[in-house]
């Protein structure tokens, strides 16, 4: 009997022996039970295994299914396989790719507009001024992408922190302020200068070429409107210091979180300043900074009569001109839609509108010159229908991000017009000689393409939810928002009084330094040979110019 | 005398000077400011230098106009700038901001359209 109890006893100790064995290898295995994969990974590895094999790829994909799946995205930790925060950042980088690679083309369609700028100020100058006029718009890509590297993008981007689209670009910062009234106003940024330091950075170099290629635009508007007489050594300078110091202001001030930007937030002025792709900060910069030197420089010899009456000069290229309108307006796709900094998220789909938007200004500002001149003159101007193209491109550069197509439409035809009134304007009441109508193409309807987006905004666009740091869609007079409207007026009173100022005062210190004018003798002989050493055509036989110039320029020579 | 080596040489040092001003701001310290001077030297080196060939051009078609007139015509196309500025902490009102910007922009193309070219078409060659 006692041999039975210790018999049970045993197999007792024996049984909650192995039940504690068994409960305790449970209680091992169940945090291993947590780690198994999630229904998610579980589904990534199904698709893992799904995925074409290298046979079936090397079979080639003609109808591209095949190519482009989970096996292309990296894994973290190749024993564990694609997982779902691997795909996530790979989402990520997607949309940053996606935005840069539109960035950066769209930058480069722009550069090519330098292409077109130098065609059509060369064809609208005289032979023997086209070589000197075609070296400035080559030099001027390389003074302004200089200066702009040494100083001008800090000035401009360094405190531009913050943009989504291209991954934060948070190494541009801070941006200097001031305080007043209680209020903080960005002045410039301070940081980026050489591209050095933290800002060795891939999102700043994609923001570094954008930003400079617009920049270069501007400086190339004043080589056309003070062509044929602009010594070639004042112009590298005057140049320079535009790309570093005019243009980077006036750009912080309304991209670069500048105190025009801050208005809606610091004075409830709509959603501040708002230009969406430069008709202010490149166009009428550029054409504001080309009317004040073209002050200085003075009129080609033989253009006003001592009457004040004007004599046309004829360029000598209309093809290069037509081209070069052609150019320009293939290179906007770049300047509009590229404006919104990315493809991807942030209402960035917007694009196709602001695409049709441009088109649709070019057509009918060339419509409203032409219509113009063919009813006012009886024929049609072949320059001033790609001057009313580009009246209009320029025009719709500001609103083009905020307007639909019928805004789009009545902007570019009013653009077409006022390009043909502001020309007459300038040559007979101000007596400013302008020969390729940068002041009024780049001037008159950058301040338009201004004031438009004060007017036409149709409060549709949604970038992202705000605008400069304000909730909501940029909304303009016509749709209910006068102090969107207010704003734009801030703005166009910055650019004509101040911007205007600097760029005349800056080059009236030239004018005393180096001098703004080539002597007579070289521009009757035509700049080709006496500033660039060549001709442009230099086997070309050209005919006597027109009397009335031959005449003017005998009275000088003999002077 | 037009384009010469000269002309090159100073926007050459032009140039330098600049870069060597900016590498100044950019390392500040000590080296920064050495950087600095020695850049505005070179900078301002090459203004003069490009003053002094200057002379050595012939005249232009251009006549000297009344100095006092230009400097006159920045001051108020400044001003109207000025006026737009003060005008957004005067009044609070959207309305009074447009006004006094309207003013404003009115008193900046008065300067640039109608003192600016007159100071410069005064003396114009073409009027003689």
């Amino acid at each position: 009997m006692k041999k039975i109890r210790s018999w049970c006893l045993g197999l007792c100790i024996l049984f909650f022996g192995l039940a504690g064995g068994v409960a305790l290898y449970a209680q091992g295995a169940a945090p291993a039970a947590a780690k198994a994969p999630s229904t998610a990974d579980a589904e990534l590895a199904a698709a893992a295994a799904k995925a074409p094999a290298t046979a079936d790829l090397a079979k080639g994909d003609p109808g591209g299914t095949i190519t482009g799946t989970i096996s292309d995205v990296p894994a973290a930790d190749s024993k564990v396989g694609v997982t779902l925060p691997d795909t996530a950042n790979q989402v990520g980088q997607n949309k940053i790719a996606i935005n840069f690679v539109w960035t950066l083309v769209t930058g480069f369609l722009v550069m090519f507009m330098q292409a077109g700028f130098a065609m059509v100020e060369s064809g609208l100058c005289r032979v023997k001024n086209a070589n000197h006029t075609y070296m400035m718009n080559f030099f001027v890509y390389t003074a302004g992408l200089f200066s702009y590297w040494l100083v001008g993008f800090a000035i401009q981007m360094g405190g531009a922190a913050g943009n989504g689209n291209l991954g934060g670009l948070q190494s541009l910062t801070p941006e200097h302020t001031f305080t007043l009234f209680g209020k903080t106003w960005g002045m410039f940024g301070g940081s980026g200068m050489f591209l050095s330091g933290h800002q060795y950075d891939v999102g700043v170099m994609v923001i570094f070429l954008f930003q400079m290629v617009f920049m270069d635009t501007a400086l190339t508007i004043v080589t056309g409107a003070c062509a044929e007489r602009w010594k070639f050594l004042t112009f590298a300078v005057s140049s320079s210091i535009m790309g570093a110091i005019t243009y980077p202001l006036y750009a912080n001030w309304a991209w670069g979180g500048g105190w025009l930007s801050q208005l809606g937030t610091n004075n409830q002025l709509g959603k501040g300043y708002c230009d969406f792709a430069g008709s202010g900060v490149v166009h009428a910069v550029g054409g504001l900074t080309a009317l004040a030197v073209c002050l200085i420089v003075g009129p080609r010899i033989g253009k006003f009569n001592r009457d004040g009456s004007s004599n046309p000069i004829i360029g000598h290229d209309i093809s290069a001109v037509l081209i070069g309108c052609f150019i320009l307006a293939f290179g906007w796709f770049g300047f509009n839609p590229g404006s919104t900094l990315g493809a991807s998220a942030a209402g960035n789909l917007r694009i196709g509108t602001i695409a049709v938007d441009t088109m649709l200004a070019g057509c009918t500002g060339t419509l409203g010159a032409m219509l113009f001149m063919w009813i006012k003159n009886g024929k049609v101007d072949a320059s001033m229908s790609g001057n009313g193209l580009l009246a209009g491109l320029v025009a719709i550069t500001a609103p083009s991000g905020f307007v639909s197509t019928v805004g789009a439409c009545i902007i570019g035809l009013i653009a077409g017009v006022l390009v043909v009134l502001s020309c007459s304007f300038v040559e007979n009441v101000m007596k400013v000689d302008d020969p390729v109508g940068a002041i009024s193409v780049h001037g008159t309807n950058g301040l338009w393409g201004v004031l438009s987006v004060g007017l036409f905004a149709d409060g549709t666009s949604n970038y992202g939810g705000s605008w400069n740091g304000v909730t909501g869609s940029v909304t303009g007079l016509f749709y209910g928002d006068a102090s969107q409207l207010a704003a734009q007026l801030v703005g166009i009173s910055t650019l004509i009084g101040f911007v205007f100022t600097l760029s005349f005062l800056i080059n009236l210190g030239l004018e005393f330094f180096v001098g703004q004018r080539v002597s007579v003798e070289t521009e009757i002989a035509g700049l080709d040979l006496p500033e660039m050493g060549q001709l442009g055509y230099p086997e070309f036989v050209f005919k006597p110019e027109p009397s009335v110039l031959l005449n003017a320029e005998k009275s000088y020579a003999v002077a | 005398m037009a384009a010469n080596k000269s002309q090159g040489s100073y926007y050459t040092l032009f140039l330098v000077g600049a870069t060597v001003l900016c590498a100044g701001i950019y390392l500040g310290g000590g080296m920064g400011k050495l950087l600095l001077l020695v850049g505005a030297i070179g900078f301002i080196a090459s203004l003069f230098g490009m003053l002094k060939v200057r002379s050595l051009e012939g005249p232009t078609a251009m006549k000297p106009g009344p100095g006092a007139m230009k400097l006159a015509g920045a001051a108020v196309v400044l001003l109207g700038w000025g006026i737009t500025l003060f005008g957004m902490h005067l009044t609070p009102s959207v309305g009074g901001r447009i006004i006094t910007a309207l003013v404003g922009i009115a008193v900046s193309l008065f300067g640039i359209v109608v003192v600016l070219p007159g100071a410069f078409n005064k003396n114009a060659v073409w009027k003689s």
